[in-house]
């Protein structure tokens, strides 16, 4: 099995493994006793697995381990919120980059940025559903315009999206209550950054502007995707114009 | 660290691979850190709730990698043998290094550790040679730092969030130029620090005194 790129050696990191380094910082088993319920392999068996869940990780299948991870992590309303946000954000991403890749209008090297980035948004996306179980959401439906075929559209909705997320998760990691939440949402959140970086490079921006990326709010987020007019589900009431996501 | 001196300690302990494994990984992490002496103690296996303390030998962590890639950086500007983008990549990134390197000691005061010694040989003389260091090293400091988040307090884990996040644009950026996938994967999931110190270690820039 090979990643989107065709980088079949290079050994894909898989969510799974979020096992084993919960179990190195946890010095107590407080921590465990959550992660072992979000990641229930032990350190051998996610070992055994990585050859072949790994493998699979960059296509979007996070492996056994999350199976039945389901609604087994404790989590406080806080956790439930962020994620439940994040999940729509990932929802719009995935939707938006995927339906790019099926129109197939753009440029060969967008096409393949976006081939590569959807299917990390897509496995983002799974890992996101799992971890909220039964509190996941449902996807809202997106109508992305012309902005999947029209290759200025595409790139300057994808610059600002990217840059944005990652600004965006870097906001919410401290709120996170739980560590172990803590360690799966950056691991996404660096990602981020390289898509960000990636498709800056593509369109001749600097990839790195300042030694410092400062965070951005849910509100942010949420005025970004109000302005794209992407989401067809707003309410069709006089509330149209309010962020219908504020986490 | 002590589980057993541990009053807190859950019944309800791991399996025993679990313990196996955590024990090798803290040995290995120590053995690293005492030759190396560069690690004084294995953070990672070692890590407990977030405290300031930890947060501090976690810094300590952030600021050895640091000076690496800002030393690396810095001479490799200065032996003027990149070119095109690649020289303008060394550039801006050893500034943000510095950058970096400037916040940590700061933030660590009088518990910043000195600066190490660098061999960087071919590395910042030969443009090839370069980029594969570079890569290297921004992808390890990015899961250094992954590995280390949940091990933070909040105000520590916002400081170091907005540092990773510009070390995972490097790591992009340089691996676009250096012709390797910007983002191989989907989770970018952290790694210890005795994994981290194998990697650096095997660039063979850090110099054992």
């Amino acid at each position: 099995m090979t990643d989107p790129e065709g980088h079949s050696a290079a050994p894909p990191a898989d969510l799974a493994d979020l096992g084993p380094t919960l179990a190195e910082v946890d010095s107590d088993g407080a921590l465990r006793e959550t992660a072992a319920d979000a990641f229930p392999l032990t350190r051998g068996e996610l070992f055994r697995q990585s050859a072949t869940a790994a493998a699979a990780g960059a296509l979007g299948y996070f492996g056994a381990a999350w199976d039945d991870a389901e609604a087994a992590a404790a989590k406080t309303a806080n956790d439930i919120a962020i994620l439940r946000f994040d999940q729509v954000l990932e929802f719009l991403q995935a939707g938006l980059y995927t339906e790019a890749e099926r129109l197939g209008a753009l440029k060969p090297e967008t096409l393949a940025w976006a081939r590569v980035v959807g299917a990390h948004e897509r496995a983002h996306l799974r890992a996101i559903e799992r971890l909220l179980g039964p509190k996941k959401v449902k996807n809202p439906g997106f109508n992305y315009g012309n902005v999947t075929s029209d290759e200025q559209a595409f790139l300057k909705t994808a610059v600002a999206f990217e840059d944005l997320t990652a600004a965006l998760l870097k906001w919410q990691a401290p709120r996170l209550d739980s560590r172990a939440i803590v360690a799966a949402a950056v691991s996404l959140h660096s990602v981020e950054t390289r898509h960000a970086a990636w498709i800056r490079h593509l369109v001749g921006l600097q990839p790195a502007t300042s030694a410092f990326d400062k965070p951005a709010s849910q509100h942010k987020m949420a005025q970004l995707i109000d302005s794209t007019h992407f989401l067809v589900s707003q309410p069709k009431t006089a509330a149209r114009k309010k962020p219908p996501y504020t986490g | 660290m002590d589980r057993a001196a541990d009053p807190t300690q859950r019944a309800k302990v791991s399996s025993r691979r679990h313990v196996v494994c955590r024990g090798s990984i803290g040995a290995i992490a120590l053995a690293v850190g005492v030759t190396l002496g560069t690690v004084r103690r294995p953070s990672a296996a070692a890590a407990a709730n977030p405290s300031p303390a930890q947060d501090r030998a976690i810094f300590n962590f952030a600021l050895l990698l640091e000076y690496l890639q800002a030393g690396f950086y810095t001479e490799a500007v200065k032996e003027g043998a990149l070119t095109g983008e690649v020289r303008d990549f060394a550039e801006i990134v050893s500034g943000h290094e510095r950058a970096h390197v400037a916040y940590l000691r700061r933030a660590l005061g009088p518990h910043a550790r000195p600066r190490p010694q660098f061999e960087f040989g071919q590395a910042t003389r030969n443009e090839r040679a370069f980029l594969k260091a570079a890569v290297l090293l921004e992808n390890a400091g990015v899961l250094a730092y992954n590995g280390q988040a949940a091990n933070l307090t909040k105000p520590a884990l916002a400081a170091a969030a907005e540092i990773v996040s510009v070390e995972g644009r490097h790591a992009a950026w340089v691996s676009d130029l250096a012709g390797e996938p910007p983002a191989p994967r989907a989770a970018d999931v952290g790694e210890p620090s005795a994994e981290v110190v194998r990697k650096l270690q095997s660039t063979g820039f850090l110099k054992t005194t």
